[in-house]
């Protein structure tokens, strides 16, 4: 998760505008005309292969030798999903070395940290902002515990890198009727960091998607062009200022969880204390079940459904949301 | 149903007990208060109102699981619950009838009754819970017990085959057929809650650990790992298979097992009688 770029400002921050005096701010920049490598990074069912794709595509398009590879074993479960493309003149290795991706596309935030040591210094970061937190995020598994995830906010990252854009592409693509084309929201992010005609992106998106989809995607597409030409003509739009913080809000909404033991009916069977998932339960020296830890206790009813002899009772009560 | 479910309060247990009774007899860690907890939970989800509720049960330790309910109980004759709820259904069809049965009482001296009622599809729900023995009579084999398990009557280890009682109760006519471990409690009360929304003959196994009895006898290990080894024995591939020799030899499939559209016995007994009173000429 260590960025290649550690000191702030120490290498210019967009590739447009600031350098090539030139060019119009809010104009694609040119293309390395020795090709490029293109890492996609995401969760299953997010669309991570569809970008490769459609990236590959366009590459093929322009004449280039593309190859990609990608990992998406877990793809069903929410598992990593990722993908190299590689094109140029002529590629061998199908795979993107650390340090040497042209450009990072995150479908989700913490994969996109975590890959961030593959981007070239100088390399563009694409992420949606939107946080697919994963199962064994959640350690406690307590209502409302805190959840150990990336705290980065996207200004964070973005002041960090070279060229970053980090937007709510999933809220955008919403707009439109369909999440799931968030990716194609990061395309046209992509697009406006790549001087390929915009026709042959649509080209390409087009064939690349169901057909009653086409309009979703053809929107996606350009909202994210739109927005990225304005971002770079404008470096305050590059992340999504709304979220100044991914830390978990103090005092979150925990339910009350009593927990009674009915000392009179336990036989101390021991089922509760072999099955409790947290461990929290346990047999005095009367063999009587006791809970010894109820702090670690999530109110999961596991030792109440299984006790024989009913004599655990669990009862969660909802506090009322503070409004503060 | 659901919709149902998520306004009503939440489940109670006391309410549904004869408190004076309590603590009941059953062992430490015994299968059958886990399966009479789900059967309460079952009936609270559906709103039974415990008046229009009838619990017959036959002898053993799964019989007398009846006792604790408060609701409208009969203890009945072994291996003739079936038989009892088949007349009191008849007679007063507004009333939830729910048969508890062991695999003695259901499978041995009432595998006829059993048959019989599966065969006419009255709207009844029979609850068998299975341990594989007589509990309560010291341990005997039972059509239930697995091959080379020790009981009193089988010391050298059981050389009978078994009943598949699910199999038996489909071929047999029931119309919805279901099967869960206590250890998924949630589950084994949904199946029991469907099984007494279902119009027609339900039959339910439970499957139960006799801790003291024979899980002393065949060194099952205490009430936990006991309960934890069902699990192990339905998806044995998930826990390491051949290491943790699973507690049952056969591989247990749960959940609905059955459903099958058939004429409900008790309106058909109804309009027979209606028939019958209408013909004249006819004694009576
Ligand atoms: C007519 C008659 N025969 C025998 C008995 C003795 N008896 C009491 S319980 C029982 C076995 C019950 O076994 P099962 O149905 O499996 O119930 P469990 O105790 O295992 O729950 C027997 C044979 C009896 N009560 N009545
Ligand atoms: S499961 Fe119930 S009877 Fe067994 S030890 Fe726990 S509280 Fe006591
Ligand atoms: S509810 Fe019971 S099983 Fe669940 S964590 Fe609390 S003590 Fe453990
Ligand atoms: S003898 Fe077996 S079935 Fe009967 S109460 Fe004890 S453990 Fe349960
Ligand atoms: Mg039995």
């Amino acid at each position: 998760m260590s960025s290649p770029v550690k000191s702030k400002g120490a290498r210019p921050k967009t590739k447009a505008g600031s350098d090539t005096a030139a060019e119009p701010a809010g104009e694609p920049v040119k293309p390395a005309r020795a090709g490029g490598n293109i890492l996609i990074v995401g969760v299953g069912g997010q669309g991570v292969l569809m970008i490769a794709k459609v990236v590959a595509l366009l590459a093929q398009k322009q004449g280039y030798q593309v190859k990609q590879s990608e990992v998406h074993g877990m793809a069903k479960r929410g598992g990593i999903v990722f993908s190299h493309v590689r094109y140029g003149p002529e590629v061998w290795s199908p795979t993107i070395v650390k340090g040497e991706a042209d450009a990072l596309i995150a479908l989700e935030w913490a994969e996109g940290l975590r890959w961030l040591d593959h981007l070239k210094h100088e390399g563009v970061f694409i992420a949606d902002t939107r946080r697919i937190v994963p199962p064994f995020a959640c350690r406690s598994r307590k209502a409302g515990a805190p959840i150990n995830y990336a705290k980065e906010t996207p200004a964070d990252i973005v002041s960090r890198v070279a060229d970053g854009f980090a937007l709510d592409a999933s809220t955008i693509a919403e707009g439109f009727g369909d999440a799931r084309a968030a990716n194609t929201v990061l395309l046209g992010v992509l697009s406006a960091s790549l001087a390929y005609p915009e026709a042959d992106w649509l080209e390409v998106i087009e064939a690349s998607v169901p057909p009653k989809s086409r309009d979703i995607n053809r929107n996606a597409f350009a909202a994210g062009r739109e927005w990225a030409l304005a971002a770079r003509a404008n470096p305050t739009l590059r992340f999504d200022s709304s979220i100044t913080s991914y830390e978990a809000p103090a005092g979150l909404l925990q339910p009350k969880i009593t927990l009674e033991i009915n000392a009179a009916w336990c036989k101390g069977c021991d089922i509760c204390v072999k099955l409790c998932p947290e461990r929290c339960l346990a047999l005095n020296a009367e063999q009587v079940a006791v809970l010894k830890s109820p702090d670690a206790c999530t109110g999961c009813h596991i030792c109440e459904w299984l006790c024989p002899d009913f004599a655990i009772s669990i009862r969660t009560s909802h506090p009322e949301p503070v409004t503060a | 149903m659901n919709e149902m479910v998520r306004t009503l309060e939440p489940f109670e247990i006391k309410d549904y007990l004869r408190l004076q009774l309590m603590p009941h007899f059953m062992c430490p860690g015994c299968g059958h208060g886990i399966a009479l907890r789900a059967l309460l939970w079952a009936v609270h989800e559906l709103a039974i109102d415990k008046n229009k509720l009838a619990i017959v049960s036959g002898i053993g330790c799964s019989g007398r699981v009846g006792a604790y309910i408060d609701a409208n109980t009969f203890h009945t004759t072994h291996g003739r619950p079936l038989a009892f709820a088949t007349g009191l259904k008849l007679a007063r069809p507004d009333l939830t009838v729910v048969v508890i049965t062991g695999d003695g009482d259901c499978l041995a001296i009432g595998g006829n009754h059993l048959i019989h009622a599966c065969r006419r599809n009255l709207d009844l729900t029979c609850l068998m819970l299975n341990n594989e023995v007589y509990g309560m009579t010291g341990g005997q084999v039972s059509p239930t017990t697995s091959a080379n398990r020790l009981t009193t009557t089988t010391p050298g280890g059981n050389a009978e085959p078994t009943f598949d009682a699910c199999k038996l109760a489909e071929a047999a006519g029931a119309s919805f057929v279901g099967r869960e471990v206590t250890r998924q409690a949630m589950a084994l009360k949904n199946v029991i809650r469907d099984g007494i929304a279902h119009p027609g003959f339900s039959f339910i196994e439970a499957i139960s650990d006799c801790t003291e009895i024979y899980g002393r006898k065949n060194d099952l290990g205490e009430s936990p790992e006991m309960i934890l080894s069902q699990k192990s024995d339905m998806r044995p591939e998930a826990f390491g298979n051949v290491a943790d020799e699973p507690f049952r030899p056969n591989r247990l499939v749960t959940g609905i097992l059955a459903k099958q559209a058939r004429p409900e016995y008790g309106a058909a007994y109804r309009d027979y009688a209606v028939r019958v009173k209408s013909k004249p000429g006819r004694p009576r």
